[in-house]
């Protein structure tokens, strides 16, 4: 057992954090929250020439190749600083075209990915706001070879600017609603895709896409036709650590920045730090980051070594929505007034935060599966 | 990262679980969590018992450097903590094994670590500490109970309160003031004593659910000899504060949580209500998952303390964070439980108990690590203190 970073951790860690700091500062982030697109192209390929898209590439695809865990303590400096845009959903959905994809498809996406020209997205959930199999009713019928799709997505970050999306949809009705699940690889610019943005809390461009007599080939099926969910639960596992890991980034620079604003802060004559009534909630700030910090690491070493860890990755994802949610409140709270201006750091995290928490599942969604995994029968 | 145990490991971690197993077949049946050992003579027996069988494998000395009879590192005496933690098991000396050899090994003279060592090792003598009184709890160091020398003893008067165990224990370690006109923290002397010495009355405090744990311990002229001094004359403020930081991974409490989840889950799963299986009630297994997930959590840091403790580094912040939040986790737990058992809640270990009486125990018993060891909100200002290095309180 050794629980430290390695020394390529460290240096992923460092130039993530550089790198950042110089190109997306938070008056940045801020201008992309109200911005059409909602992402810097120009930033995006400074980034695929940084490697940051192809991290989970292999190599025979232009990619870096790098593991699991690598890869999730980059995003996790990437969620320190907060990057708005299609990066995570494009990354975790490279997943699913490297493990289902056929070679067709590998060899047409992978290294436009990796050379930043490629945005991918995952269009899952709908209008009943489920994360179940039963959620799942966009149609997919068979038409000879191939399938034509009629549904609404709901949720869907960055369809707007999106390339391609993967698209789960219901392909056969069954009893048992995993069976007839079914996963496409389809552009987002056909004829028949409509993607509208939907304002949210964090104003992070998520959209309604609306599919009419959309087609998609069968060589754009990810893994087997009606077998779909299993891939979608490995996309949901690998989407729940990082996204996960984004957020443990983003708790980490509230406890900064409120610790760093409370020995500033005079009031009483006095740093509003030195009060033990903040003292102690610091305390509980800090106490949800270590604890958060492990249980991810956990997840993703064990992501990374092939451990089967559904269990780990569904806490690590309850627990560390609740964790974000609850430091970045009481970071807006220590702030006091200030802390709730459209121009401070303290709500962005905060809203941030929020949006977090049902990307890829909810808390009370892997709080089930953990009820599941514990032997709740 | 990595969080894989190597192949001895697991072979120390199993051979533990299993040793640990048997034992769990011999508790008393009068036996409901771990403060059970202090409650009656049965309790005690069942952790000499224990304890000799730890002793017997070496178990007590995991960690220990080789010339003083340890064994293993640090990491197998994580492993063991976990076991015993499962098995909600005494034997290893709280004051004993956990704090006082650990404190001799960093700041014992030569000549005591070699006289007492092996008698811990061995589990020959049970400890007690002499420590808190009723006008110094968290601000120990308002302290009165006084120590005056005399040639090479000290008379030692006063009144010492919350001593875990010290109606069983053969020996404490205490800390007194023995220098009236020094300045604070150089007033105080660390001395080890036999708690058969004349002068020493100790009476009961029955803890709020009726069990005997704690202790008033009066001291009337006892007389200890200078020879048990840990650390310098006068100086037993940096010895309490050895002792005190004394990092400690509390994965004995944390496992013994898993456990509790376990019965948990399968007494939902066996028990029906309002026509169905508890198990399949929605909020019970939403919460029931929560305090897994947390479980989970603290879990992992607490391993994280384990490995830096294993490579000598300090991570007193990530400790008292694991202190905090597994003591907090198992008052949780304690009313996640009595909530699911219902009017079971309340029902103390008999034949109308379910669970074996556990969860009445847990939902007052739980206090007993919030508020010991340096009380939680102690704790947190460890945290701003040293950890966030936010202005300490004058």
């Amino acid at each position: 057992m050794d629980l430290r970073f390695t020394e390529q951790q460290e240096i992923l860690k460092k130039s993530a954090r550089d790198f950042l700091t110089k190109e997306c500062p938070k008056a940045k982030v801020r201008e992309l929250e109200h911005d059409a697109k909602g992402y810097d192209p120009v930033l995006w390929q400074k980034m695929a020439d940084l490697g940051w898209l192809g991290f989970n590439i292999p190599e025979e695809y232009e990619g870096m190749g790098y593991s699991f865990e690598d890869l999730a303590v980059h995003v996790e400096e990437v969620g320190r600083n907060i990057l708005p845009g299609p990066y995570l959903s494009t990354v975790v959905n490279t997943f699913a075209i490297v493990e289902a994809g056929t070679d067709e498809i590998k060899k047409e996406l992978l290294s436009k990915i990796s050379y930043g020209k490629c945005i991918l997205t995952l269009a899952w959930l709908e209008e009943n706001g489920q994360f179940d199999a039963a959620g799942i009713t966009l149609k997919a019928a068979h038409k000879g070879n191939d399938f034509v799709l009629n549904g609404t997505k709901m949720f869907v970050d960055g369809a707007h600017v999106a390339d391609y999306m993967i698209v789960v949809a219901r392909t056969k009705e069954s009893a048992n609603h995993e069976d007839g699940v079914t996963l496409f690889v389809v552009d987002a610019k056909a004829s028949g895709v409509k993607s509208t943005v939907i304002p949210t809390i964090a104003h992070d461009h998520l959209c309604e896409v609306v599919f009419k007599d959309v087609t998609a080939p069968a060589k754009n099926v990810l893994g087997k036709v009606d077998k779909g969910w299993e891939t979608l639960q490995m996309i949901i596992r690998k989407g729940s650590i990082l996204k996960a890991a984004e957020s443990l980034g983003g708790l980490q620079s509230v406890v900064e920045m409120t610790v760093a604003y409370s020995k500033e802060r005079v009031q009483y004559d006095r740093p509003i730090g030195a009060f033990q009534a903040l003292q102690h909630k610091m305390a509980d700030m800090w106490i949800a980051m270590g604890t958060s910090k492990y249980l991810l690491y956990e997840a993703a070493w064990m992501e990374s070594n092939g451990i089967p860890n559904a269990k780990e990755a569904s806490m690590t994802k309850a627990y560390i929505n609740e964790a974000y949610k609850l430091v970045a409140a009481l970071g807006v709270k220590l702030h006091g007034g200030i802390g709730t201006s459209y121009d401070h750091d303290a709500p962005l995290f905060f809203r941030r935060a929020k949006a977090a928490d049902t990307v890829f599942g909810s808390t009370d969604y892997h709080r089930e599966l953990v009820a599941q995994h514990i032997g709740l029968k | 990262m990595d969080f894989k145990l190597t192949d001895a490991q697991k072979a120390h971690r199993d051979e533990v679980f299993k040793v640990c197993a048997e034992l769990d077949k011999k508790k008393p049946k009068t036996w409901v969590g771990f403060e059970s050992q202090f409650d009656d003579e049965v309790g005690w027996a069942f952790h000499k018992l224990c304890a000799k069988e730890f002793a017997k494998r070496g178990w007590l000395a995991l960690g220990w450097p080789k010339e003083y009879g340890g064994i293993g590192d640090m990491m197998d005496k994580v492993l063991f903590q976990e076991a015993r933690g499962y098995y909600d098991l005494p034997g290893a000396d709280i004051f004993g094994v956990a704090m006082l050899a650990p404190t001799l090994l960093a700041a014992g003279s030569e000549e005591l670590k070699r006289e007492l060592l092996p008698k811990i090792a061995n589990a020959e003598w049970m400890f007690c500490e002499l420590w808190s009184e009723p006008n110094a709890g968290s601000d120990l160091a308002g302290l009165t109970a006084t120590a005056i020398r005399k040639g090479d003893e000290f008379i030692v008067n006063g009144q010492k309160t919350w001593s875990t165990g010290a109606h069983f224990a053969d020996w404490a370690f205490g800390v007194y003031k023995s220098d009236p006109n020094a300045k604070k923290h150089h007033n105080m002397t660390f001395i080890l004593s036999d708690m058969k010495s004349p002068g020493i009355t100790v009476k009961s405090i029955p803890y709020m659910s009726g069990s005997h744990v704690y202790n008033e311990v009066y001291l009337d002229d006892v007389r200890m000899s200078a020879k048990y001094i840990v650390g310098q004359e006068n100086e037993g403020w940096a010895v309490v504060n050895v002792l005190a930081g004394f990092e400690r991974s509390n994965l004995d409490m944390v496992y013994g949580l898993v456990r509790g989840i376990e019965e948990l889950v399968e007494f939902c799963n066996e028990t029906k209500r309002n026509g169905r299986p508890l198990s399949q009630d929605p909020i019970v297994r939403n919460r029931i998952a929560d305090v897994s997930s947390s479980l989970e959590a603290v879990r992992c840091l607490a391993y994280r303390v384990a490995d830096q403790q294993n490579r000598n580094e300090m991570g007193l912040m990530d400790a008292a964070a694991v202190k905090i939040f597994a003591s907090e986790l198992m008052e949780k737990y304690g009313h996640l439980a009595a909530d699911i058992l219902g009017p079971y809640g309340q029902v103390k270990n008999s034949p109308w108990a379910k669970m074996g009486g556990t969860v009445e125990y847990t939902y007052q018993g739980c206090f007993v690590p919030i508020v010991s060891m340096g009380t939680n909100e102690i704790q947190r200002n460890i945290i701003a203190w040293y950890g966030l290095g936010l202005p300490r309180m004058k």
